[in-house]
């Protein structure tokens, strides 16, 4: 009471203030290797109106932030000295009893993945007006009246349907949009958006973005962004800190901090940001070069019919991971193929590489194979597969040499006696020290393991690479190199490239051509020069608007 | 083992093992009597300066009863689990590996026998195949193969999955390669953490069949008999009862507290 009677006197110093002050705040995790410092002295505000975007890599402490200034940290954590202050109020000082009384009510959290934010066993409407009920008050009827009216503002077509549907039976974006509708539900004084879009696919994610950015200029919220993906915030955010490695190195306008970066490691990451204006490949397919790898009427099945099913003669559902996909790729092509999660884009892959039964055909220059089972080593060899994770496709008790020399071996490539020495000549292919094959892949950084992989994958000389989202697991400056070291191996070898990737600007920058996946289907293939040209498919053209390219570029 | 002893049930856990194996492997050095002597004159007497845990029906020293009795405790339990885990890994490794029909009948064949209670399990084996030390452990290595069984197939399955699995598939690799290069190693952790917790459970059940007369016949020392052939003089020295019951306890802690805290720290999820 007393706050509201005091803005009402004084609303211009009310503004002066920021809603949300970090100054000098200082966090240290004790682990079993010693005390980790998550963050170090952190000064960070953001006024009322305005949306403050918090940029970092994944462990530079951003998410730990957030947690600490929702006051729900884990047991080994360890603050130093610094204040946390919401409005002026000091968040360190309050009792487990009132901070649970401003979560909700005065400061608010959308997480990443709805589908794991939200209760599984309980209505979408059921857990928005929980919030209402509990902070506003209100009755279970108001609630429902309340939520419908909050689900209306956040774009979703039929709230009162909406309310009664749990959440496995809405969309990823709808149930974001609940998230975020449950966030604004007691008009908070300060919402911290945890990367809220990762999770989703491009278009929705797009769309979510709008959505923030028309909520948070209606209510005036103050807004913590946190996010790894430079080009979003920039779109975005009125001001931009860059946090690396529990440190903010720099923050200021937005347009200043893109325009004109002062700290290295600013300008390290705004030029790591892939950029579809500027070619990672330079040279140009010629028509004539052969087709190495074509596809035919290739159907990808998936569920198999389990013992009783079978007994009984059921007839079991299939779910069909892609369709009828034929397309040829030429020698020494790049290959991009674009589509959102579940389009089918590395069921392909699979199928190619033989990890999942086929019907149509899989041919390779002159060698076709209907089925799985014909695939032999011969052509296991010379296809080859890089997965997303480095840290599932290594194992991990297995040393570096042990890794690469296996293909080594199991081909018979080189004679025991020139192991160790073409294992060394892998290593240096992809920038790597000839010590590193004496560790073992948990000795290594994520990027560092992903450039074993990709030795690996190189090291029989195959004909064909498949490169199954083999950037998107790494942070955005160590993708960068990965992409070019990539492009850099193919070049050299002349090796054909799948390039499979959810990032339509990075692939933009080093395929020769693009192949659109959407629902198991392969709706559009063109040349990457061609991207704007009026033909493409109306997928195609939504897919390529929904994506921010980073300002200044 | 640093790590171990700086995890407080890890402490703990192997205090009480180092006390164990101790006995187990100089117990016969150590004891101040021979385990079978009988005194006729000091029957069941309670704690004193010849006869530190007292002395039973016959006169006999308890203390070196049980430290004579902690070897063939010892490796009962650890030959039981030993012999189980063996039996239960190739079972459950093959319906891991083989995959559909084969290890759906295997499963559902599994899934039977643990429903059936271990120490049940153990006395039909037992009373079909006869008494006895051998046969007691035999049973309780039985008992523990469906157990086992399960636990391997899951290991291999979620390892199964894995990328490197496929990569090495992708390869072309042969199965058994990838079964005893890629799959095994990755596999095992699970289950030497289970085994040590099983030891556990083998020592109480085989007390337990001790304790019946199914197991170790007199006049063995194990602690399982030793506590049934004093049971009726139980009021009239409490010590002959209590100190194999103690050293049981003891030893199937030791055990216990040493799989848990090994478990904790394979888990990755206990890491940070």
């Amino acid at each position: 009471m007393i706050e509201q009677v005091d803005s009402l006197v004084s609303p211009s110093s009310q503004d002066a203030r920021p809603v949300l002050h970090v100054q000098d705040y200082s966090l240290t995790y004790t682990t079993r290797a010693g005390p980790f410092e998550a963050l170090k002295s952190v000064d960070l505000s953001v006024m009322r109106g305005r949306t403050m975007g918090l940029v970092g890599e994944s462990g530079s402490g951003k998410t730990s932030l957030a947690w600490a200034i929702l006051r729900y940290l884990p047991a080994n954590a360890r603050e130093g000295q610094g204040q946390l202050l919401l409005s002026g109020d000091d968040l360190r000082a309050k009792s487990p009893g009132e901070i649970t009384d401003i979560r909700g009510r005065r400061i608010g959290i959308v997480f990443q993945d709805p589908s794991t934010s939200l209760n599984p066993t309980l209505t979408l409407g059921r857990q928005l007006s929980e919030v209402l009920v509990r902070h506003r008050r209100l009755s279970l009827k108001q609630a429902q009246n309340e939520g419908e009216a909050l689900l209306a503002r956040t774009g979703i077509s039929r709230p009162a349907e909406m309310m009664t549907r749990f959440p496995h039976q809405a969309s990823g974006g709808e149930k974001q949009r609940v998230v975020i509708a449950t966030a604004f539900a007691c008009n908070p004084e300060c919402i911290i958006f945890d990367e809220p879009t990762t999770a989703l696919d491009v278009i929705t994610a797009r769309q979510i973005q709008d959505l923030f950015v028309k909520l948070q200029d209606d209510t005036g919220v103050a807004a913590l962004y946190i996010s790894h993906d430079l080009a979003l915030v920039s779109r975005i955010a009125h001001d931009v800190a860059v946090i690396h490695r529990g440190k903010i190195v720099e923050k200021g306008p937005s347009r200043q901090i893109f325009s004109a970066p002062r700290d290295d490691y600013t300008r390290m990451l705004l030029g790591a940001v892939p950029n579809p204006n500027i070619r990672l490949v330079n040279s140009v397919l010629s028509r004539q070069s052969p087709t190495i790898l074509r596809l035919e009427q290739t159907t990808i099945r998936y569920g198999e019919k389990n013992l009783i099913d079978r007994l009984f003669g059921r007839e079991q559902k299939e779910v069909v991971g892609a369709k009828d996909i034929s397309f040829g790729v030429r020698q020494g092509e790049i290959l991009g193929i674009v589509g959102e999660s579940g389009s089918g884009k590395s069921t392909i892959a699979r199928a190619i590489s033989g990890l999942n039964d086929f019907s149509g055909t899989v041919a390779l220059r002159d060698r076709a194979f209907h089925a799985r089972q014909q695939i032999d080593r011969p052509y296991r060899r010379n296809v080859q597969i890089i997965f997303q994770n480095p840290d599932g496709s290594l194992n991990p008790r297995q040393r570096v040499r042990d890794i690469l020399a296996r293909p080594l071996k199991l081909y018979g490539l080189v004679p025991a006696s020139g192991v160790d020495a073409k294992v060394e000549e892998l290593l240096a292919q992809v920038l790597l020290p000839a010590d590193f094959a004496r560790r073992y892949p948990h000795q290594l950084s994520g990027g560092e393991k992903q450039r074993v992989a990709i030795a690996r994958a190189f090291a029989s000389e195959p004909q064909v690479v498949l490169c199954d989202e083999i950037t998107s697991s790494l942070d955005v400056s160590v993708q960068a190199s990965v992409a070019r070291l990539l492009v850099d191996l193919q070049t050299r070898t002349g090796t054909t490239c799948l390039f499979i990737t959810h990032d339509i600007n990075l692939v933009r920058q080093l395929a020769h051509r693009i192949a659109v996946m959407y629902r198991g289907e392969c709706v559009d293939l063109f040349d990457t020069s061609d991207h704007a040209a009026p033909e493409r498919h109306a997928y195609t053209r939504m897919l390529l608007e929904a994506v921010p390219t980073a300002a200044g570029s | 083992m640093r790590e171990i002893l700086r995890h407080p049930t890890g402490l703990v856990g192997s205090f009480l093992l180092a006390l164990v194996l101790l006995a187990a492997l100089f117990g016969s050095w150590l004891a101040p009597y021979d385990p079978q002597l009988f005194h006729p004159q000091a029957r069941l007497q309670g704690p004193s300066a010849a006869f530190w845990l007292g002395t039973d029906q016959f006169g006999r020293d308890i203390l070196s009863r049980i430290l004579h009795g902690a070897r063939s405790t010892v490796s009962f339990g650890v030959g039981a689990t030993l012999l189980g885990v063996a039996a239960g890994a190739v079972i459950g490794i093959t319906a891991g590996v083989v995959g559909k029909w084969v290890d759906s009948l295997i499963m559902r064949l599994v899934d039977g026998l643990l429903a059936v209670p271990d120490l049940l399990f153990t006395l039909l084996i037992v009373t079909v195949i006869g008494g006895g030390s051998g046969h007691a452990m035999l049973a309780v290595a039985v008992a523990f193969t469906p157990g086992m069984a399960r636990i391997s197939r899951s290991a291999v399955l979620s390892v199964r999955t894995r990328e490197f699995v496929q990569a090495a598939t992708a390869r072309g690799e042969s199965r058994l390669y990838i079964m005893a290069a890629e799959v095994l190693p990755n596999s095992v952790g699970p289950l030497i953490v289970e085994a040590t917790i099983r030891v556990s459970f083998a020592i109480m059940l085989g007390a337990t069949l001790g304790f019946l007369g199914l197991g170790a016949q007199p006049p063995s020392t194990e602690w399982g008999l030793m506590i049934s052939e004093a049971r009726q003089f139980m009021f009239r020295n409490p010590w002959c009862v209590a100190a194999p019951g103690v050293a049981i306890a003891m030893a199937a802690m030791g055990f216990n507290l040493f799989g848990d805290a090994l478990r904790d720290l394979i888990d990755p999820r206990g890491q940070r």
